[in-house]
């Protein structure tokens, strides 16, 4: 198969379906509350029709447990939308911040399932640079997945953002069994040409157990 | 009979324990594996309906954890998860494997039938 396809899109398809199988997970346990709150109410109007007396506040409480959910639902869909737009253009203004929020929404079932912590100290100002929000997505995916094998025991991940001189940078902390090898192995083909692709490098750090990623302010060479 | 429920969706596993009540099966209810532990140790259920993915240890996991504690112990995993894998693997381990959202006859059938009721 991958002779077949580039290693490119293989990646962009195995990130984007990991996130749609995570997504419908939440989602049919969204409707799975849905349902039973849905079942419940139609026990009680088959108990009331019966002459049995209707606690109101649990009714109170079973609306309130619906609405929330349609919420959430809502919310996860909304989450989805924004990444299947985030391949419409090649090369687009993105908020890092902004970005870097969706991600964490994203990816929180697949981190709070493997019992990691992950959680982004938000830059203070909007960190506005030009890349392929979609490839930029794809690698910040990649390298939570690397790092949540490479963590200390708190099993705790800090995403830290910040401005450079031209362009930005996202740390990524945490990392205490970071090494040499471990980091060479993770540079597999995908994440080189996504590197590559954004014009980006990212540099090791495993005496602080730190990688950080640096982007430009803007990407040269859009894909086609 | 009694039976344990364990779910992360609090929401949908304390509606799903109270419907059951309604129709006379006496169910308990946590959402964690630590919770399960903890209801294990003082009582004995017939029956585990369990959470296939849940954060830190999932349904697969926390069978075997409780076999151990209690030895012919029934089994229901229950899923919003729908890869083949996980499907495979849980039918061949468990009395069955039911995709959320379920429809509360058919998993009182299942539970019955487990029970060979």
């Amino acid at each position: 198969m991958s002779n077949i396809i580039d290693p490119l899109g293989e990646a962009g398809l195995a990130f984007y379906s990991k996130v749609s199988a995570s997504i419908s997970h939440e989602i049919k346990n969204s409707l799975a509350v849905l349902n039973e709150s849905a079942g419940y109410l139609e026990d009680v109007t088959l108990m009331a029709k019966k002459g049995m007396k209707v606690d109101m506040e649990r009714l109170q409480s079973l609306a309130g447990t619906m609405l929330k959910q349609v919420q959430r639902s809502n919310f996860i869909v909304n989450n989805m939308n924004r990444l299947a737009h985030s391949l419409d253009d090649p090369a687009s203004q993105v908020d890092l911040n902004v970005l870097l929020e969706l991600m964490i929404n994203l990816s929180e079932r697949t981190t709070v399932t493997r019992g990691f912590k992950v959680s982004v100290a938000f830059f203070d100002t909007a960190l506005t640079i030009t890349t392929h929000p979609f490839f930029l997505k794809n690698l910040i995916w990649l390298i939570l997945d690397f790092a949540m094998n490479i963590t200390d025991d708190a099993k705790k991940i800090e995403l830290l953002p910040a401005k450079l001189e031209s362009g930005a940078k996202i740390s990524f902390t945490g990392l205490g069994k970071l090494t040499e090898s471990t980091f060479k192995d993770f540079l597999s083909e995908p994440v080189l040409r996504i590197l590559s692709l954004l014009n980006c490098t990212l540099q090791p750090d495993d005496g602080k157990g730190i990688i950080t990623l640096n982007l430009p302010e803007k990407i040269t060479q859009p894909s086609q | 009979m009694r039976l344990l429920l364990v779910d992360d969706e609090e929401e949908f596993v304390a509606t799903l324990a109270e419907r059951l009540s309604l129709r006379g099966i006496v169910a308990d209810w946590v959402t964690s594996a630590k919770g399960a532990e903890k209801m294990i140790e003082t009582r004995h259920y017939d029956l585990a309906l369990l959470d296939v993915k849940m954060p830190r240890v999932g349904g697969r996991e926390l069978k075997k954890i409780i076999e151990k504690k209690l030895p012919g112990i029934k089994t229901i995993y229950l899923t919003g998860h729908g890869s083949a894998e996980d499907y495979q693997a849980g039918s061949a381990e468990a009395e069955y494997y039911l995709m959320k959202p379920i429809n509360i006859s058919d998993l009182i059938e299942k539970i019955n039938d487990a029970l060979g009721k």
